[in-house]
């Protein structure tokens, strides 16, 4: 507001002083004018996908819901979903990394059934680090998990990316279902020295 | 009868350790495990994801990507130190200026 003013004062003056269409910011002005600007500029644009929806969501029926039955205890691993039980669930692997995501599916015990990713897919370069690109995968990988013979699986995501979520959303469209979701992120509180900063 | 409420009490006892000892080895499926209700796979993803963040994992993992140096380090703890001091000292003041001291403190509102 301030500023409008001064800026309006300072075009009148020189309209005043015989010059006409004269119309010029004061010195001071022109970087706070710059600076708003650049706010403006900051706020238009789209925060960054990390693929973490509901991090900072509060749930208002949270106390009316009972959530218990949504965490495993001791007797989960003898559990049967659809005739097989939970620990002879096939998994699948999500890594979500910043520019890729990756979907494996194997057996219980680790063995590779098969793999996907975006690059995989047909996207390439930065298309493949989108969500877009990672529901597009998952919902492939899913199809082909049909046609294999699996139709229920246990997911484990791994690293914050954009593909986090949409992956999981392209394997349910794909048909597949998902009786778990875990988190397998590697997270140390007494890491090694890790790499430097990247210079922006 | 004080004898089996204390059997009851051994077993439910050996059954929260046993529980314990599990989430404690990080077993996969046992820990940062959601399972999926009513096939609603977006409320177990957003459970877990909230479960992460108020945790601190996820932000410990943000933290570790890239090497933190030392001033950082120094610079972002005394920063949250002050923003629990400030956010302290506001609530109380929020609590002060929002308490009512009538017999029904919100006319009207059930």
């Amino acid at each position: 507001m301030f500023v409008r003013v001064l800026r309006d004062f300072c075009r009148q003056t020189a309209a005043v002083s015989g010059r006409e269409n004269v119309n010029r910011l004061i010195h001071i002005a022109v970087p706070l004018e710059k600076n708003r600007d650049r706010r403006s500029f900051l706020a238009s644009v789209p925060r960054k996908d990390e693929g973490t929806e509901g991090e900072k969501f509060v749930f208002i029926d949270s106390a009316i819901t009972k959530k218990e039955d949504m965490f495993p205890d001791i007797n989960t691993p003898n559990m049967h979903f659809g005739g097989v039980k939970f620990s002879d669930v096939p998994v699948c692997h999500i890594k979500s990394s910043r520019n890729n995501t990756i979907l494996h599916v194997t057996k219980p015990n680790g063995e590779r059934i098969m793999i996907r990713s975006c690059g995989m897919e047909g996207f390439k370069n930065t298309r493949k680090g989108t969500n877009i690109a990672a529901q597009a995968t998952a919902i492939g990988l899913a199809t082909r998990a049909l046609d294999f013979g699996i139709h229920t699986v246990r997911v484990t995501i791994n690293g914050l990316g954009p593909g986090r979520m949409s992956s999981i959303k392209g394997l349910t469209m794909g048909g597949l279902k998902i009786i778990s979701v875990t988190d397998d992120t590697p997270i140390s509180w007494n890491p090694l020295r890790s790499r430097k900063q990247r210079k922006l | 009868m004080k004898i089996i409420i204390i059997q009851v009490l051994n077993h439910k006892l050996q059954f929260i350790i046993e529980l314990l000892t599990l989430a404690m080895k990080h077993l996969k499926f046992i820990s940062r495990t959601v399972l999926v209700r009513n096939e609603n796979v977006d409320e177990a993803c957003r459970i877990l994801n909230r479960i992460m963040g108020s945790e601190g994992f996820l932000d410990q993992y943000r933290r570790t990507m890239f090497y933190e140096k030392p001033t950082q380090m120094r610079r972002r703890i005394n920063y949250e130190k002050c923003k629990a001091i400030y956010d302290e000292d506001m609530k109380r003041k929020i609590n002060f200026v929002l308490r009512k001291n009538r017999p029904e403190p919100f006319p009207g509102c059930y």
